[in-house]
């Protein structure tokens, strides 16, 4: 289910709403309605899903409760540590990864002239990134001793499941729900931030990143764009993705506020970032955090040297790059913001850089993101090679269909919302906090942009979020 | 700690919408003696299937969905110009398909182009039509995008037209196979150049009858038609067309805001009665197609379109089928269903629009003709 | 507590119970309208056989099994195949200035559910528009133009 969808708004979330909250105040039958609402959610994609997720729900209880065994011997803790991540990752790399890999392993042995192997369809379940993450950082936290294990089977199901979160994120980590499982209450001034959040969140996605994504899915489709449609074209990318993504959070965080959970925060004007590494601090928070706790400083972080450092900053970029999906053009985005992230630590804080204008830095950093978004958005490495020639101005010389292309690019709906969209990126505002407490000017302001939103989706094609696919 | 007036209204407020919405649909629903879709939940089983269908059913049939839709189609339309998923809006009042849009700029889909299925059922369907003694001949109608690029956007340039690289594979292939093929891009491309009346409608995807003209003579000129006077003649007809792309909008605010274009078709008639032109079955002269000629042939303002003109200009009827939107395949399905059609012809002209070079609705398969006894000479 | 878990437990019961009574999908029109008047089950809806229409309507072959026979010459258990008009609209909003005549209480084609339709048969004799055939050269037998479809169970 799409949360900007009529039966999301006007049938499942009403309902899930009143039979929670006419329940008895207790976080057991609430949990449970949760879960299984969650369950209901997940399982409309394809029913078939939920058996997946209730597999990785209960490998990962299974060792947390051995981890958390009063008296367990570290051996088995780390067997079951060992166990519980290895089989998680594994069933994620088996639906996420085992057709890229087959692919690949083909190439190679072609190569030699060797035959290849059959290549497996396999439908990736939607949001298992997701969960698999957050069931390692329960597991791993309940080893690392940071979290306590969870109370019951069923509160830690409907953690995994909490459906405002699971299929795109943030990433929850147990540890900063684990306390809201056993005891939260709702009032009517944190329903109302959730309400307000939710409806800015929803009218991010259906009148910013919708039409906006028109204009770059025109640019990158196109046979032989020119440079000026592709500046255009990943500019729009960029407003497109950002504000899907964190439309999506944004709702996602208002409901976790409606049912008495608060979210991670998981973006921070990302594009106000002044460097790559700012970027990072900024941009998908939830997930780079978790790969700086989980990967990256287990990997040694940036205490053991330089070169190791690089080396650590280069695998979590391209782990994290291949996280997003299996392909190499993910990974060719991590690669280049690991290069990026290493030029920037190797420079230190280089005078030339910090003596910009901090209005230049964050341009410059600007126009560096976009071109990770050229290889996030092309659908192969040679689309990308192609989009790059182009923005370079050296691609096919303009003919008739030119004028047609720039048509779709530079379309008053396509310019109107990117406009609006540039405009909410210099404000200082952020949809976050401007909804943590609720005045007249912000409820009207975003009751009147959800019911504009609203007659919006009803007069739009099916449009699902980005980051479903990863 | 006091619970601000605001978050109460916020709350209420969301709650009366994501509420109200459902409570005036099932209101509806029952009012209409109809069950509401929702409940198909309770009665199916919970295949994807069957809950994307519900899910479908549900938005479809929400009657404040219905309401809502044409109104914001409309603010969208003439408050940003944007004409959705099917309309490009261009300059001077023009509007254009945006599939055609697409199929002239975007890279063909990943499952690649399929011309070369396209060149495949064009092959086998001229060996099936020779093995009756019946010759083919293709035209295929250009996308108004192709013919008037220019007028999608301020920057473009008149008069240029544009030639798809599918198309151009699909030109060059039929005329390596030997396939008759009427080039109907390079004798538009010469009409605008010498400063010809505009060959397609504005607010339609259609050709205009000037450009439908344009389209008979050359395909006469194919067929060697006879010189001399016809005996058909035609009469003044002007008919006022609502765009085809104006209704694809779906909504008639949009419809009275762009209103009707006045469109001055020429209707044949018999010469000597002033009947109109009626086909005749038994014609040697099949023409198949899509709705290039249904368009003021059975449309308003009747026997004006591409085939009573076509009977015109080679002074005798001819037969004919039309399947709107499905000229690639499903025109040739109705063939095959109806195959006394082709009892007696010797010619089979065969018109599909471009981009159903990519888009056709059932791909390219070659047909087998049913057997019919050969035509004696 | 109790009050409330039992209001949530009986809504939910109503829902489900509301949601599906007997009907034989007789009416007027289906015992009057065509030659032919069959119960019959559909079979299955093929990929990409009902689908939006921007602007052209045609008529789908949908497959059937024939459940029960009310008028005709159709054989019970038979397999059938059925055009339907713009079948991505509901049956009483279906007709329109081309096609007239039809309509019933069908709003959506499902596999699985069960029709009472007043047929013509053969349907080319009847509907001259673009027919949209999943089945083409892999079916024997007439296709009949479904004049009027009601929901049955």
């Amino acid at each position: 289910m799409v949360f900007t969808s009529h039966i999301f708004v006007f049938y499942f979330l009403p309902l899930t709403l009143a039979v929670y909250y006419l329940l008895p105040d207790r976080t057991g039958p609430r949990n449970a309605w949760l879960l299984v609402a969650s369950y209901v959610f997940y399982g409309w994609w394809n029913p078939w899903f939920t058996a997946l997720m209730l597999a990785v729900t209960a490998i990962n209880h299974a060792g947390g409760t051995v981890i958390a065994r009063p008296g367990a011997a570290e051996r088995s803790r780390k067997a079951a540590l060992v166990l519980a991540v290895a089989s998680s990752l594994g069933l994620l790399v088996f639906f996420k990864y085992a057709g890229f890999l087959q692919v690949n392993l083909n190439h190679l042995l072609g190569a030699f002239g060797a035959d290849g192997v059959r290549v497996w369809s396999i439908v990736l379940p939607v949001g298992i990134s997701f969960y698999v993450f957050q069931a390692l950082s329960y597991t791993v936290d309940v080893y690392r001793r940071e979290a306590p294990p969870a109370r019951t089977f069923a509160d830690f199901a409907c953690y995994i499941a909490l459906f405002p979160q699971m299929i795109a994120g943030p990433i929850v980590r147990y540890g900063s729900v684990a306390l809201a499982l056993r005891e939260r209450h709702c009032g009517v001034s944190l329903f109302a931030s959730g309400t307000v959040l939710f409806m800015l969140g929803f009218a991010k996605k259906v009148l910013l990143a919708n039409p906006i994504g028109g204009a770059a899915d025109a640019a990158f489709g196109a046979a032989a764009p020119g440079a000026g449609v592709a500046w255009a074209g990943v500019v729009a990318y960029a407003l497109q993705i950002y504000f899907d993504f964190s439309g999506y959070s944004d709702m996602a965080v208002g409901l976790g506020r409606m049912f008495g959970f608060e979210f991670i925060k998981n973006f921070d004007a990302p594009y106000r970032a002044d460097s790559i590494a700012d970027f990072w601090r900024r941009w998908h928070i939830s997930l780079s955090t978790f790969l700086r706790d989980y990967l990256y400083i287990p990997l040694g972080g940036n205490r053991r040297g330089p070169v190791r450092t690089y080396a650590n900053l280069a695998i979590v970029m391209l782990l994290g790059g291949l996280w997003h999906g299996a392909n190499w053009t993910f990974v060719a985005w991590g690669a280049y913001h690991g290069i990026l992230l290493i030029a920037e630590r190797a420079a230190g804080r280089a005078p030339a850089w910090r003596a910009l204008p901090r209005p230049l830095r964050v341009a410059a950093t600007f126009v560096l993101v976009l071109g990770s978004w050229v290889w996030f958005r092309a659908e192969t490495l040679a689309d990308a090679a192609a989009y790059f020639t182009a923005m370079a101005g050296c691609g096919v010389p303009a003919d008739a269909r030119s004028a047609v292309l720039a048509a779709q690019v530079f379309e008053p709906g396509r310019l109107v919302p990117m406009a609006v969209a540039g405009l909410l990126l210099i404000s200082r505002r952020q949809a976050h906090e401007w909804s943590a407490a609720v005045t007249w000017p912000k409820a009207l302001v975003a009751f009147a942009v959800f019911l504009v939103a609203l007659a919006a989706m009803a007069a739009q094609a099916f449009n699902p979020f980005l980051y479903f696919q990863f | 700690m006091s619970t601000h007036p605001a978050s109460r209204f916020a709350v209420a407020a969301f709650a009366a919408v994501i509420a109200g919405v459902p409570v005036v649909d099932g209101t509806v629903d029952l009012a209409r003696r109809v069950r509401p879709p929702v409940a198909d939940l309770f009665t199916q089983p919970p295949t994807q299937a069957n809950l994307r269908a519900t899910e479908h059913a549900m938005e479809e049939g929400s009657a404040v969905a219905r309401a809502v839709r044409p109104w914001m189609l409309a603010a969208r339309f003439l408050g940003l110009r944007d004409g959705g998923d099917k309309v490009l809006r261009g300059r001077g009042g023009w509007l254009f398909y945006r599939p055609g849009a697409e199929y002239l700029t975007a890279r063909p889909p990943a499952g690649g182009s399929m011309v070369n299925d396209a060149l495949a059922a064009v092959r086998g369907f001229r060996d099936e039509l020779d093995a009756r003694g019946i010759r083919l001949m293709v035209v295929p109608v250009p996308n108004k995008e192709s013919v008037y690029p220019d007028r999608t956007f301020r920057g473009g340039r008149p008069p240029a037209g544009a030639l798809a690289p599918e198309t151009a594979a699909f030109l060059s292939g039929c005329r390596r196979a030997g396939i008759p093929v009427v080039d109907l891009f390079a004798e538009f491309r010469i009409a605008r150049a010498a400063g010809a009346p505009d060959l397609y409608l504005a607010t339609d995807s259609h050709w205009t009858p000037a450009g439908l003209r344009i389209a008979v003579g050359e395909v006469a000129r194919h067929l060697r038609a006879p010189a001399g006077p016809s005996a058909y003649a035609v009469l003044p007809a002007p008919v006022r067309r609502t765009g085809d792309l104006v209704r694809m909008l779906q909504s008639p605010a949009i419809e009275a805001a762009v209103g009707a274009e006045v469109v001055a078709c020429e209707r044949v008639v018999r010469a000597e009665s002033g009947a109109p032109y009626a086909d005749d079955p038994a014609s040697d002269v099949l023409v198949i197609g899509d709705s290039f000629l249904r368009i003021y042939e059975t449309d308003e303002p009747g026997g004006a379109g591409f085939i009573a003109h076509l009977a015109r200009a080679l002074g005798r009827p001819v037969a004919s089928l039309v399947n709107d939107g499905g000229g690639a395949t499903l025109v040739r399905q109705d063939l095959v269903r109806r195959p006394r059609l082709l009892e007696g012809k010797r010619v089979v002209v065969w018109a599909f629009v471009e981009r159903d070079l990519r888009l056709a609705a059932e791909g390219w398969p070659v047909l087998a003709l049913p057997d019919l006894p050969r035509r004696i000479e | 507590m109790n009050d409330r878990i039992a209001l949530i437990g009986l809504s939910l019961l109503l829902a489900a119970c509301g949601a599906r009574d007997r009907n034989d999908g007789a009416d007027a029109q289906v015992r009057s309208l065509g030659t032919v008047e069959v119960t019959a089950r559909l079979v299955e809806v093929p990929e990409g056989a009902v689908f939006h229409r921007d602007l052209y309507d045609y008529a789908t072959i949908l497959k059937y099994e024939v459940v029960a026979v009310h008028r005709g010459a159709v054989a019970a258990g038979a397999t059938i195949f059925v055009g339907h008009y713009d079948p991505w609209k509901p049956r009483a909003e279906a007709a329109d200035k081309r096609v007239q005549g039809i309509g019933g209480t069908v709003r959506r084609f499902r596999a699985g559910d069960l029709h009472r339709m007043a047929l013509e048969t053969p349907m080319d004799d009847v509907f001259m528009g673009g027919i949209v055939d999943k089945y083409f050269g892999k079916r024997e037998g007439p296709a009949y133009w479904a004049v009027w479809t009601n929901e049955a169970n």
